[in-house]
């Protein structure tokens, strides 16, 4: 399979970019491989999205380059995919948890419902190999919103 | 004008050429490249890497048209955060049109090449811009 890299450097100082870049590649569910070069499965989303951050690296005056790559064998992508899974398997625990907590205390608040979905739509914009922790967390949600209806 | 945008249009190409036609230049000519270095001497481009009219320091390349055209219109204002949502998701504004926005035009996108998902999208974003300009006239709609 492809793969598109962000291969980055950015001055330690200012430590802004820096944290602005952390923030949206985490958004973007990017795999850090190693430090300063990141990965995402190729799509043209993923190969714009890479493009801006690229562009704002250069002009925190950074340098940047775009790769599209591949492995040399079908268990690094496997690896790599795997790395990718886990980190947002976690996230959707997290999720489920929440979504427990709040059936188990018999309580759903509208806000705390519509926290709950957001941040599990904030998890999907970033799978991108989805784990069996997701069906999990999307049923704990729903069964949330059951639970909520059936209130007087 | 002759303007210049990679071809493969979504969300943010299609409103930057929706708000040149309508606000910027009243009969644009649009050309589709593959990389910035196919952008005809004679073409504005916009929404590339490496042009002024595209993204700058987290704003969507709609957002950076306003302010270059110093278009202040509160409506474009309020497309524009629709817009950079749709495009980015970074969640910098409370816009629940956004993702609902996104999947109409990467939907026309898979059925139309871009010169006519652009005649699609201009329409719909007439409407977007009528409908957000009659709710701040504080029409009901």
């Amino acid at each position: 399979m492809a793969w598109i890299l962000l291969a980055y450097r950015l001055p330690s100082e200012p430590s802004t970019p820096r944290i602005t870049l952390w923030r949206r590649l985490r958004r973007l569910g990017a795999l850090q491989i190693v430090d300063g070069l990141v990965a995402l499965p190729e799509s043209s989303r993923a190969r714009e999205q890479l493009e801006w951050l690229a562009d704002e690296v250069l002009e925190a005056g950074g340098e940047a380059t775009i790769w599209l790559s591949q492995t040399t064998a079908p268990s690094h992508d496997r690896a790599l995919a795997e790395r990718m899974a886990q980190a947002v398997a976690e996230e959707y625990r997290g999720v489920t948890r929440a979504a427990r907590d709040a059936l188990e205390q018999g309580e759903g608040s509208v806000r705390r419902l519509r926290r709950l979905r957001r941040e599990l739509q904030r998890i999907r914009a970033r799978d991108h190999f989805p784990p069996p922790e997701r069906a999990e967390a999307e049923e704990a949600v729903a069964r949330l919103v059951q639970l909520m209806a059936a209130a007087p | 004008m002759k303007w210049a945008t990679r071809a493969g249009c979504h969300v943010d190409r299609t409103a930057c050429a929706w708000l040149i036609r309508r606000f910027i230049d009243p009969e644009p000519t649009f050309v589709f490249v593959a990389n910035p270095d196919e952008v005809p001497p004679d073409a504005t481009p916009f929404d590339m890497r490496g042009v002024d009219l595209s993204h700058h320091g987290g704003d969507c390349s709609f957002e950076t048209f306003l302010e270059r055209y110093e278009l202040d219109d509160p409506v474009l204002g309020e497309i524009a955060r629709i817009v950079h949502e749709a495009d980015l998701g970074d969640e910098r504004y409370e816009a629940p049109e956004a993702p609902g926005l996104d999947a109409l035009i990467r939907g026309l996108g898979l059925l139309a090449g871009d010169p006519e998902l652009l005649e699609l999208t201009d329409r719909l974003f007439d409407g977007l811009y009528e409908l957000r300009r009659r709710a701040r006239a504080g029409d009901r709609l």
